[in-house]
């Protein structure tokens, strides 16, 4: 079968993107308002074509995919299928939102091409992902996204802390990428192909079963520290600390999903047909555990945070255990219940990124204790994120109950020991309302400090990164690196301050609000400020009515298992 | 719009179904489905709902007009009227319960609209509170069809009981039996031994469970519709504008549990004891409640007690259509399959004219509230002349309530009256029982009581020569003597005895032979209208009353409208023992049923002119003071002490109960929660210090990590499994 060259037009568009971002770059265009423009077009372009591969119904104008592709199967090493087309729209979304949002950052310096131009390469990458039939073609894809960004996260070159993470980034990121090379090697040797379909065999010979095995294990360590998957996560909370926030929103939102998919093509399929007769349960057991381990230590590691990134990466380390609970059951209900837990997980936490870094160009410190009164002087931003942070902790009414809510109803309805995984889920999500609560606690019901003094916002940069809890009590040793730092924890706009110091807490009247939302809009940004509520919007909307959420994720998923479109 | 569907579906002949819309499915293939179902007795609801709710607001235009806060009240109104149509169009019992708990959040906000008078505000606590309680029930006896009926698939016993698979999900009605058709063509065989088999096995063979579903269910009916022992929320939410208690505690909502029995009457069709129960509960409180009704001095409090009396009536005749549906089951073909016959009509033949003339009662009410200012009967009096209108009108709905011919009340009474007397036979003859009887004969007591207390109401209010409430707070402070005269119930011979009673405390309202307090006239009034005015409203509220009047006589004859006879399924239209339409295969002569209604009329005749002996000339009258009915007196007045009773229920069990959980609470869950929060705070202290910051640290534990991998599947995996060769041979 002949792919007709418009399938490719999401993966064409976002190559298109990149090279012409640096070539305005080349040309001297850096304003943000269009560089940026030209990507968020780009990204909605492709963004409706796969929708409308997907048949979702007013976008049906735009598919490009031909039907008849989706039954195809394999066409070398590329295979269209409606998992990776829906997986594709959600990665899509994650780069939409955070091209979209960083319209609203401070006016260009020489960095804007260079940030939109490697975040379209690295969306090229991820997309490239979700058309995988070939183990090397999938590893392959998976290092354009990465490579594209461990330089994305030091692309504002000035800031030592987010040069060191993206030292920390590439560093471990080289060590899975060999791990993943070897453990591709040995797959080849057990199947002498690497076509993904092979998994699906039992490969010839004991002794290539536990080849297979082997490689598989590898592969799940390589592919494990693209989802930060425990003990494979440490490089995650210094790197989305350090990071640039909305970079740390697409890391979050956008290159942890492109993980998750290459471990479902890669595992699920193996997991559920191979090895029935003697080891069924090995790779579940693998899976399961990582699953467990990763959401608990992820959620303890959270309870302590005092900075809001880190708590946020935490949490998203543990959201990660979430979805691979769902690899771990690897049923069409736990593949579904994945897929929609990353929707949930590309709104809950792009949406709340950007929240952070929306904050922290009003001025506002990066503890979470900064935060104090946020909800009287930033009403509906601060609803937003509250809203994201109740779905995050799996609230009813928000699209992450349900996500969790399909996660744990596959474990609980698989026969055998899956059911231990719904309860540790379950005991997480509890102990998460935690931290989640603290921080609604300090935004609404904690009066904002009645002078905004800069000592209490003032972190020591590097101390901060090498001291994860962020010690209050921590002496200012660093104070010289600390005034280097770009960082959002620096006393850096004491004009912005000032204004938020005369934001006091009034009752609401109505002109007020009126006043105040539009000062809201004005100070963040309207591009910012959309995206935000915008997810939140989308999270109660998805949330009440999942219905047709749920239909797309459970045809993708059966589809992925019967073969058929 | 809803008269639109009504229409249609009248004309239409058969049930209007939707249930594409799926809000919910599950993992496991249930669906939660939101669907639209037009039923014959839900278009029989959406007539009453929006005829009635239309002419509620037009009226409140004038009503309300003095009143703060009107955004508020006409926003609730209108989420009222939506949620109400919403539940009488749900297809399955998880929708019904949404718009079932929204109204009944709406009756608690517009209950305490007034909120800032403390009376409104604990009345609306009590009507949510006292109304969850049968929720409750009403959420656990879902529960228990639920887990029995819903999650069988189609191949199972559920859908062969239900005749057909479940379209619109499990929650559906028809998946739980209740359109149900016998799995048999062959209408002429029993079904009910064959299916009861099949029920029980639907149960996991218990036979009490679907008793105590249906008991559940009828709890959550009696909670929202009033009846006994839940009755006590309704004449408090009597503090709630006229206009809300005319449409929502008249005709609309209070009906919703009336509605609930009979959608699900089918049901209880398969529940002998729980059917018995309805009738018994409907009997006893149509007598119960009409008791009070006699002395509350509130005119408003005296409508309510009749609500409630009415509503148990429908009860009544839900309970005995499920008798007689369990007893002989009968059947007619729809579209060539049969289905049971079912005498739901009836009730919903009351629901519907009692809907009209109770709205009419509550608005004339309102009316003369409007006019003198007091809602103290005992302030009122001589109105008749200064409010022709409102006072025919009146009449018009107490003649309706109390069952005179030609006034729709008379023909649905009558039919409902004949139907639980069919069912007391059929019982009495089948079983032995003569159980039902005894509540029949309750009920036709009861007859005598409504008219009793219904136009001791109206000649309070219209008949005599002046209002009471304006006379000179002249002659005596002191207690009216007792007159001595023959009868038991003495006159108070002075008109001019102003006796004012607060009219929002009824629980400080003195009994009437020691009232005293002769006081400024009017002493409370929630609205301004001038005493000295007391004159007929504007058309605004008047046109109401008049459709309202038209329609309470109307409504007798819907039965006689070509092709709404199957809206009221069983019911056969019979005056006097003379069977007009949509008769049975019967005689269309009936001797018993005339005699029936003969004598419901007579107690109703009699009730009249009872009441126009004490009352007749408008004067309050007064026990004696050495009287034994005063005993009595004080009973009704203070409703049988049942706010008493719940009082001290909920201080001395409720609340121990609650310390008791509260102990649990506090030191095992919370406990328990504190010890889970401890060790995570532990866990999360000791496993930052494993985040050093440093980068080799990091690949150190990305080896660890690949060093377990490897450690479990190239040893602990083959070590289980016995299978591959260990160690690895050189060739890996």
């Amino acid at each position: 079968m002949i792919v007709p060259i418009s399938a490719y037009l999401p993966e064409a568009l976002a190559l298109a993107g990149a090279l012409l971002t640096f070539l305005m770059d080349a040309a001297g265009v850096r304003q943000r308002s269009v560089v940026g423009g030209f990507s968020v077009l780009f990204y909605s372009l492709a963004l409706l074509s796969v929708l409308g591969d997907l048949s979702v119904v007013p976008f049906t104008l735009f598919a490009t995919v031909p039907s008849s592709l989706l039954s195809a199967g394999a066409v070398g090493p590329i295979q269209f299928t409606p998992l990776g087309l829906l997986w594709q729209a959600i990665l899509l979304s994650a780069a939409l939102l955070v091209a979209f949002a960083s319209l609203s950052e401070a006016e260009g310096d020489r960095e804007v091409p260079i940030f939109y131009g490697l975040l379209a390469l690295a969306t090229l990458g991820m997309l490239l992902v979700t058309l995988s039939a070939d183990l090397i073609f999938l590893l392959l894809s998976v290092e354009i996204t990465g490579i594209s960004t461990y330089v994305l996260v030091a692309y504002a070159r000035k800031d030592p802390r987010a040069l060191e993470a993206s030292m920390k980034f590439y560093l471990i990121g080289a060590l899975s990428t060999a791990i993943s090379f070897f453990g591709a090697s040995l797959i080849y040797g057990a199947y002498g192909s690497t076509a993904l379909a092979r998994l699906a065999d039992i490969p010839p010979g004991g002794n290539g079963t536990q080849m297979a095995l082997v490689g598989l294990g590898l592969l799940m360590v390589g592919l494990g520290f693209k989802v930060t998957a425990v003990p494979f996560h440490m490089w995650a909370v210094d790197v989305y600390d350090g990071a640039p926030d909305h970079v740390s929103a697409f890391l979050a939102a956008g290159s942890k999903k492109m993980g998750i998919f290459a471990m479902i093509v890669v595992f699920v399929a193996a997991e559920d047909v191979v090895y029935t007769a003697s080891s069924a349960w090995a790779l579940y057991v693998a899976l399961g555990g990582l699953a467990l381990v990763t959401m608990t230590v992820g959620n303890i590691l959270a309870l302590q945070q005092r900075t809001m990134k880190r708590m946020l990466a935490y949490s998203s380390i543990s959201q990660a255990g979430y979805l691979l609970i769902g690899l771990a059951v690897a049923s069409p209900a736990g593949l579904a219940g994945a897929t929609i837990q990353a929707v949930a997980h590309v709104l809950m936490k792009g949406g709340a990124f950007l929240f952070v870094a929306a904050m922290a160009t009003l001025g506002i410190g990066s503890r979470i204790e900064d935060y104090r009164g946020l909800g009287h002087s930033h009403p509906v931003t601060t609803a937003s994120f509250a809203v994201l942070l109740l779905s995050l902790a799996g609230i009813p009414l928000t699209l992450g109950f349900v996500g969790k809510f399909y996660l744990f109803a596959s474990a609980v309805e698989k026969p055998g020991l899956f059911v231990v995984l719904a309860i540790a889920g379950l005991l997480n999500s509890a102990a998460s309302v935690f931290y989640y609560a603290r921080v609604l606690r300090i935004m609404y019901m904690v009066e904002p400090p009645a002078e905004a003094t800069s000592e209490r916002r003032w972190t020591p940069a590097v101390a901060h990164l090498a001291d994860p809890g962020n010690d209050p009590s921590a002496p200012p040793s660093s104070a010289p690196s600390a005034a280097v730092a770009v960082g959002e924890s620096t006393p850096r706009a004491p004009a912005k301050e000032a204004a938020r110091s005369l934001d006091p807490i009034t009752p609401l009247s109505r002109s007020n609000l009126g006043m105040r939302l539009r000062d809201e809009v004005r100070t963040i940004g309207i591009a910012r400020w959309t995206a935000i509520v915008l997810c939140a919007a989308l999270t109660i909307i998805l949330g009440i009515y999942p219905t047709p959420l749920i239909d797309l994720a459970n045809h993708a998923a059966n589809s992925f298992f019967s073969g058929l479109p | 719009m809803g008269l639109w569907i009504a229409v249609t579906e009248a004309s239409a002949s058969q049930l209007y179904h939707d249930a594409s819309f799926v809000w919910l499915g599950l993992p496991d293939g249930t669906n939660f489905v939101m669907g639209t179902l037009v039923s014959p007795l839900g278009a029989l609801m959406l007539v009453v709902v929006n005829v009635v709710g239309f002419l509620v607001v037009l009226y409140s235009n004038e009503y309300m007009a003095h009143e703060e806060g009107l955004p508020r009240y006409y926003a609730e109104l209108m989420l009222f009227l939506s949620a109400m149509n919403g539940l009488v169009l749900a297809d399955n019992y998880l929708e019904f319960i949404l718009m079932w708990e929204l109204v009944g959040l709406c009756s608690y906000l517009l209950i305490g609209f007034f909120w800032k008078k403390p009376s409104a505000a604990s009345a609306a606590k009590k009507a949510f509170i006292v109304t969850r309680v049968g929720d409750v029930l009403f959420f656990l006896g879902v529960f228990i069809l639920f887990s029995s009926l819903g999650d069988l698939s189609s191949a199972t016993p559920a859908t062969a009981y239900a005749g057909t698979t479940c379209p619109g999900g499990v929650l559906h009605w028809s998946c739980l039996g209740f359109t149900f058709t016998p799995p048999n063509t062959n209408s002429s065989v029993p079904f009910l031994p064959a299916n009861a088999a099949i029920e029980a096995s639907n149960f996991g063979g218990s036979s009490w469970l679907p008793t105590l579903a249906g008991l559940l269910i009828l709890g959550g009916a009696a909670g929202k519709s009033a009846q006994f022992p839940l009755h006590t929320w309704l004449p408090d939410a009597m503090e709630g504008p006229t206009t809300v208690s005319a449409l929502i505690h008249a005709a609309t909502m209070v009906a919703a549990g009336i509605y609930l029995l009979a959608i699900t009457d089918i049901y209880f069709g398969f529940t002998l004891t729980a059917a018995i129960v309805i009738v018994g509960i409907g009997g006893f409180t149509s007598l119960f409640a009409g008791t009070m009704g006699i002395v509350a001095p509130d005119i408003k409090r005296v409508i309510a007690y009749s609500t409630i009396s009415q509503l148990g009536y429908m009860a009544m005749a839900v309970g005995a259509a499920a008798v007689i549906s369990d007893l002989t089951p009968t059947y007619s073909l729809v579209n060539g399959t049969p289905v049971l016959n079912t005498f739901t009509g009836v009730a919903m033949f009351h629901l519907f004219s009692h809907a009209f003339f109770k709205a009419l009662l509550f608005l004339t009410a309102g009316a003369v509230i409007h006019a003198v200012g007091t809602q103290d009967l005992f302030q009122m009096g001589g109105l008749r002349k200064r409010m022709p209108i409102t006072s025919i009108t009146m009449l018009v709905g107490a003649l309706a309530l109390s069952g005179i011919p030609p006034f729709s009340g008379f023909f649905s009474k009558d039919d409902l009256l004949s139907l639980t007397w069919q069912a007391a036979t059929l019982e009495s003859t089948q079983n032995g029982s003569p159980l039902l009887y005894v509540f029949f004969a309750l009920a036709l007591m009861a007859v005598f009581i409504t008219a009793l207390y219904i136009f001791r109401l109206w000649f309070l209010a219209f008949s005599g020569d002046r209002s009471r409430g304006e006379a000179p707070a002249a002659s005596h402070g002191a207690p009216a003597p007792a007159a001595p005269t023959s009868a038991p119930f003495a006159s108070s011979t002075s008109s001019s005895s102003s006796s004012s009673h607060a009219h929002d405390a009824p629980a400080a309202a003195l009994p009437l032979a020691s009232s005293t307090s002769s006081s400024a006239p009017s002493a409370s009034g929630a609205h301004d209208g001038g005493h000295a005015g007391g004159h007929d409203p504007s058309w605004i509220m008047t046109v109401p009353l008049v459709v309202l009047a038209t329609l309470a006589v109307a409504a007798g004859f819907l039965p006689l409208i070509p092709g709404v006879g199957h809206l009221l399924p069983g019911l056969s239209w019979t005056v006097l023992g003379k069977c007009v339409t949509n008769c049975g295969a019967g005689s269309s002569f009936d001797l018993t049923d005339a005699l029936l209604g003969s004598a419901s009329l007579a107690f109703a005749g009699l009730g009249i002119l009872t009441a126009y002996a004490f009352w007749g000339n408008g004067k309050v009258y007064r026990l004696p003071k050495d009287s034994p009915l005063l005993g009595v007196h004080s009973v009704l007045l203070h409703k049988y002490y049942f706010d008493e009773l719940y009082d001290g229920l909920a201080t001395h069990v409720i609340l121990g109960l609650a310390r008791g959980a509260d102990w649990v609470d506090r030191y095992i869950i919370d406990g328990t929660i504190r010890g889970i929060e401890e060790l995570f705070s532990q866990a999360s202290k000791s496993g930052r210090r494993l985040q050093t910051g440093i980068v080799s640290s990091y690949a150190a534990w990305v080896v660890v990590g690949l060093l377990a991998f490897l450690v479990f599947f190239l040893y602990v995996v083959p070590w289980l499994v016995g299978g591959f060769h260990l160690p690895p041979t050189p060739g890996l």
